[in-house]
């Protein structure tokens, strides 16, 4: 039996790639595809392009030289880009997860916050050696993550409060609570003998910090990659082949048939839920031992939110958030190498933008497409048939 | 059709010229990938007439009125209207030429109320009186009664399906298409808005469509059928000139056997007849207790009681059918029976254990199988895959361990999807490509294949064609003398009194009594049905 085109159904491969059917054959459909977001990146660059031509007094091309430089052009860079890309990427496929489970969240953030902060308690404040400290931090970041994220699952399951609101708000108590912590010598504060004291955590030396992998000059990244790698292929698996991965697929399809079928909402969905708050704790974590070192206020930087884009994007699939988490991770690092030519970083931040838009737009763009053309082609086909008689559309 | 707003109407040709058809759809071509949904269909209306479409599920009819309709457009062919070949882009434009249509699957929104789905997608202001003021002309006049007020979430399926059909009247279409719009009304039902939507027709010269399995209802109500068999039109028949048998052999292709074809008809006197053939046949076996509800009841908002103290014994190897007007309590009980609602009081055991209302799943691990009303609410996942939803709530079965084996669901798939004769191009097919008709075998296959205690048969053969409706009172016939216990809740009292062993009425959530096949009568059942207690 011949399986037609429609019914691909693996939500493993890249759904990108699998917009509504315009080319003749399956090679060719992809083929348009491609080109379409070529053709969007194309135009967001255009974009980009104006817009610093507009306002700066550098070129595009050295805008996008610096860019590049700084992101791929060399081993060191590569490394950093990775590096860059490896928090977001963990906060990235907790959110499929609890998409997956049909739940919305805004959370990321906020746990993200809470699981460095934890990480920091852990580090700083237990007197602990270090190769029981470091796993300890990184486990503690993901229970802290992990506990903000079940505080509005408890909210959802108990009391029906909406996830979206107590995520959000979640996420500016635990910014306070993080400048809280960074202003209190007794917690997290750096006690230098300045004064005033700066709201900020000690740094971890180096031999606190996660190992790193390669050196610099050369290709050099934090071992907090491996992490990500490893999770990302961990909860591809987990989703695509054990009963838990399918029951999570069913509670996010059709919530009812899943209760029927022994699928309990509080159970999977808060699970769910909790599991892409450990998710974003542990990038919190990741983030504090590899990468940051030491903590600040609001010293997740976007990270969270940057997180849900990639899922966003990612849509329902756990693989292709991997190359949009690096693409995201290449605007940090080629962005830092930008600062240093003078050129106003917010750039970096329209770019990211414009590159979102430029990614979601595509699958909207061949709906259309695909209606025109099954239009025109009933529309031949009728003609013919009438051979010369008018054929009256309706005005819209 | 209201009366307030008839003016957009069409009035008749003189007599003496070529009448120019409704709806001419002339060569309509419709792929889905490798299946040919609709090969060359022809397809002519007249005004003043109701044309029956009839053909087995999957036969490509729903497609042609989506064609009709603008919300499919059609690979090749021509549409004209009224004489006039038409594109039709979208489903907007088929409302500006007259077109309305009753979907298959129920479209309204839970959230709101009667009123407010009724004028959902119209222009223009909101006028909350006018409108319910409208919505009760329709009511009473086709006889679908239900309040314009009431939120569609406290709705039963047949309300629901009363709403839609109100829905379309109230645009006064011109052309009227009707996806299987009586699948959960009752006859009587049926043929009340039947008999007022026949004269309508004639009298203001409008045209409809009207897809259905219930041969009966095509029968009395249409003027001319068109008969599709995979595709393709076989027959094109004057429904004066032809009778039940012909039409359900052109369908199938072969004769279909007296029984299955009695309760799609719903030949009461020749169901009847069969029924006590079969009753006769198999002496009721007394087996253990397999389902018993002790005094359940559920409150609902507002402190109504659903179910009002139930009390329900159904044995191993029989079929307790559970006969009551729409609305009783069936919904409800069938929820507490698929862990989808907590009782209030009272308690359910299945095979002499008590198993926990309102937790997830627990009815169905205690081995109480439902076929749900409405499939897509709690039947079946239509994102997922017919293989997929083929072992829904029976995931350990094709699992080794932690992991579930994609190679037994597929060997699983395969099995089922031929005995059970599911049409879909693969097992990994998303349900939601499979037509009305098919999605219900799917949900029947799982439950009847999970090797159940206790079977709930919730209007099981709604959408089924008369081939699959046979094939189904069969299986629940054998997975009875099998020695599962079989709840069938239907409000075809038809239906009912052809396969079951013992019969309970329902009225307000509280059992009125339980009566033995041979002791039921219609009078006695109906008198019952109205709140006597036995
Ligand atoms: N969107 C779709 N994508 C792919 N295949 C489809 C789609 N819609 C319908 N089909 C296929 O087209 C065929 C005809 O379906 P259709 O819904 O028209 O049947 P039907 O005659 O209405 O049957 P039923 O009585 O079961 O409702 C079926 O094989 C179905 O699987
Ligand atoms: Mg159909």
């Amino acid at each position: 039996m011949t399986v037609p085109d429609q019914v691909t159904q693996s939500e493993e491969i890249m759904p990108m790639l699998m917009g509504p059917k315009v080319g003749k054959t399956r090679a060719g459909n992809i083929a348009i595809n491609v080109g379409l977001y070529i053709v969007a990146f194309a135009a967001a660059f255009l974009l980009v392009s104006i817009l610093i031509l507009a306002t700066t007094t550098t070129s595009p091309w050295d805008v996008m030289h610096a860019l590049y430089t700084g992101s791929v052009s060399g081993w060191a860079a590569i490394g950093l880009t990775l590096e860059q890309a490896t928090p977001i990427l963990i906060v990235a496929i907790g959110v499929v997860i609890a998409n997956r489970a049909g739940t919305f969240t805004i959370g990321p953030q906020g746990q993200f916050l809470m699981g460095g902060l934890v990480a920091g308690f852990v580090m700083f404040k237990f007197g602990l050696p270090v190769p029981v400290a470091l796993p300890l931090c990184l486990v503690g970041g993901a229970i802290g993550g992990a506990i903000w994220a079940g505080i509005a699952a408890l909210l959802r399951y108990t009391r029906g409060v909406d996830v979206i609101i107590s995520t959000l708000l979640l996420n500016f108590v635990a910014l306070e609570l993080v400048d809280f912590c960074l202003n209190k010598i007794f917690l997290l504060q750096e006690n230098v003998p300045t004064s005033p004291k700066p709201p900020q955590s000690a740094q971890l030396t180096t031999g606190e910090r996660l190992p790193r992998i390669g050196h610099l000059p050369g290709f050099s990244v934090t071992s907090g990659v491996l992490i990500a790698i490893a999770l990302t292929v961990a909860v591809a698996f987990v989703l695509a082949r054990t009963k838990w991965g399918f029951r999570v697929r069913m509670l996010g399809l059709n919530p009812t048939a899943a209760q029927a079928a022994g699928v309990s909402m509080a159970l999977f969905g808060g699970g769910a839920l909790i599991l892409s708050g450990a998710f974003a704790g542990l990038a919190g974590g990741v983030w504090f031992a590899g990468i940051g070192l030491r903590l600040t206020p609001g010293f997740e930087g976007g990270l969270g939110g940057e997180g849900l884009l990639v899922a966003l994007i990612a849509r329902r699939s756990v693989i292709a958030t991997v190359p949009i988490a690096i693409f995201f991770g290449m605007l940090h690092s080629g962005g830092g190498y930008l600062a240093t030519t003078g050129v106003p970083t917010n750039i970096v931040d329209i770019i990211r933008g414009l590159v979102v838009l430029a990614a979601i737009m595509p699958p909207v763009i061949l709906h259309v497409w695909d209606n025109r053309r099954s239009l025109r082609v009933a529309r031949r086909s009728a003609q013919r048939a009438v051979a010369g008689a008018d054929l009256v559309e309706v005005a819209a | 059709m209201s009366d307030a707003t008839s003016s957009t109407i069409a009035t008749g040709k003189p007599s003496g010229f070529p009448v120019v058809p409704a709806v001419e759809m002339r060569g309509i071509i419709k792929r889905f990938g490798s299946t040919v949904a609709c090969d060359r269909v022809d397809l002519v209306v007249q005004r003043g007439e109701i044309h029956g479409l009839l053909g087995q599920n999957g036969a490509g009819k729903s497609t042609l009125m989506k064609v009709l309709t603008g919300l499919l457009t059609p690979d090749a062919g021509v549409i004209s209207i009224d004489g006039v070949p038409r594109i039709v882009k979208d489903p907007h434009a088929a409302s500006k030429l007259g077109i309305a249509m009753v979907h298959q699957h129920f479209s309204v929104i839970e959230a709101l109320t009667v009123w407010e789905n009724v004028v959902l997608g119209e222009k223009g202001r909101l006028d909350e009186a006018a409108t319910i003021k409208s919505v009760r002309a329709i009511s009473e006049r086709y006889g679908l009664d239900v309040d314009p007020t009431a939120k569609i979430a406290t709705l039963t399926a047949g309300q629901r399906q009363r709403v839609e059909i109100i829905k379309c009247l109230r645009r006064d279409p011109s052309i009227v298409i009707l996806d299987e719009p009586t699948s959960v009304l009752t006859l009587a039902e049926s043929e009340e808005l039947f008999s007022t939507l026949r004269y309508v027709v004639r009298d203001e010269n409008r045209a409809v469509v009207l897809i259905s399995h219930k041969l009966d209802e095509i029968l009395n109500a249409t003027d001319q059928v068109c008969i599709m068999r995979s595709g393709l039109v076989v027959a094109q028949l004057e429904t004066a000139a032809t009778d039940a048998r012909s039409l359900a052999r052109e369908m199938v292709g072969r004769e279909v056997s007296l029984r299955g074809e009695a309760v799609a008809l719903g030949l009461i006197q020749e169901a009847e007849e069969i029924a006590v053939e079969a009753a006769d046949a198999v002496a009721t076996p007394a087996g253990d207790v397999a389902l018993r509800i002790d005094d359940v009841t559920v409150k609902g908002p507002g402190g109504v009681r659903l179910l009002d103290h139930l009390d329900l014994e159904i044995r191993q190897g029989e079929i307790l059918g559970l006969a009551g007007v729409e609305g009783n309590g069936q919904v409800t009980l069938a929820n507490v029976l698929s862990s989808l609602t907590d009782v209030d009081s009272g308690t359910v055991e299945v095979a002499g254990r008590a198993v926990r209302a309102g937790k997830a799943g627990a009815m169905a691990r205690a081995g109480v199988a439902v076929i749900p009303e409405d499939r897509h609410a709690a039947g079946c996942v239509l994102d997922m895959s017919v293989a997929e939803n083929l072992v829904l709530d029976d995931l350990d079965r094709v699992s080794n361990g932690r992991l579930v084996s994609s190679s037994k669901i597929r060997e699983n798939a395969i099995r089922l999807i031929q005995q059970f004769d599911i049409m879909c191009p693969s097992p990994d097919t998303p349900m939601r490509f499979l037509s009305g008709g098919n999605q219900q075998r799917v949900v029947l296959a799982r439950q009847i294949s999970r090797n159940p205690k206790v079977l709930v048969a919730a209007q099981p053969t709604h959408g089924l064609d008369v081939g699959a409706v046979e094939y189904m009172t069969e299986q629940l016939r054998r997975v009875a003398d099998e020695g599962v216990a079989v709840l069938l809740i239907s409000t075809e009292l038809e239906e009912i009194l052809a396969l079951s062993d013992r019969i309970a009425v329902i009225n307000e959530g509280r059992i009125m009594g339980t009566l033995d096949r041979q002791e039921a009568d219609l009078d006695r059942i109906g008198l019952m049905m109205g709140g006597q207690e036995l």
